[in-house]
């Protein structure tokens, strides 16, 4: 079993579960900053097995609809089964998002990694977000 | 085009100024058994990760806002075959929490997984 750093490999010859379950994640999340101006829900959803997430962007007068994308669970080691993180990434085309959060405490922690290809010279941004169930 | 209010243009943009992440940095935590350190180092026009045992990767930073100036946050990514790990992370004062998300690429049933680091700059 290759690995790059001792947390790739599995403590006292535990055997690996094969698959990090998103149940503890799933549901819809809102942001905790009412006036927020980056992402004010997430849902996260199982799709008959495929793990979904379904962002929406602060907009007037209504939020904007990300629509679904394809999301990685994530447990809290190689051998833990319980999804307790996620990523997903968003290509609008004039730019790119990448989603990476992380549950603790019934609390979700979004990070957001952007940016642009539209040539409209917008700087690449970061943002971290809270939200609740 | 915005996806979300925080996208909306500014009237000055500067370019990002990555020098807040610079340097060699150190995990709090001497038993950690994820990376116990790391560079960011400017190389020529790319901002370069360097993780003892691992290599070099590009990483791409981020500022707070579309105005850009000073990065905040940075991106990298290393593909080493069997696994695939994302490195992401961002400055809090003059902490630095590396995010690892791995995924395993092989038959080993590994589970993909989180973990979360600090380092402080040497």
């Amino acid at each position: 079993m290759r690995y790059v750093r001792a947390e790739d490999r599995p403590p006292n010859g535990d055997t690996p579960p094969g698959r990090v379950d998103p149940a503890p994640m799933l549901g819809t999340w809102f942001a905790t900053d009412k006036q927020a101006l980056g992402v004010v829900k997430l849902e996260l959803s199982d799709r008959d097995g495929a793990f979904v997430v379904r962002a929406f962007g602060a907009a007037t007068p209504e939020p904007l609809d990300w629509g679904e994308v394809p999301a990685i669970a994530y447990a809290k080691s190689v051998v833990s089964a319980e999804g307790m993180a996620v990523s997903a990434t968003y290509d609008f085309g004039f730019a790119e998002s990448l989603l990476a959060a992380y549950t603790k405490g019934g609390i979700l922690v979004l990070d957001t990694f952007n940016t642009f290809k539209d040539g409209s010279g917008r700087s690449a941004y970061f943002s971290r977000e809270f939200f609740h169930r | 085009m915005n996806s979300r209010l925080s996208d909306r243009a500014a009237d000055h943009v500067a370019p990002i100024d990555p020098a807040p992440l610079l340097g060699d940095w150190i995990n709090y935590d001497a038993g950690s058994r994820n990376i116990a350190s790391l560079t960011i180092a400017q190389d020529a026009e790319a901002l370069v990760l360097r993780i003892t045992g691992w290599g070099e990767a590009t990483a791409s930073p981020f500022a707070l806002t579309t105005a850009g100036g000073e990065a905040l946050a940075f991106r990298a990514a290393y593909d080493f075959g069997f696994a695939n790990i994302a490195i992401l992370a961002y400055l809090n004062k003059r902490l630095l929490v590396v995010d690892a998300y791995t995924t395993f690429n092989d038959d080993s049933g590994r589970s993909s997984y989180f973990v979360r680091d600090h380092f402080y700059l040497r």
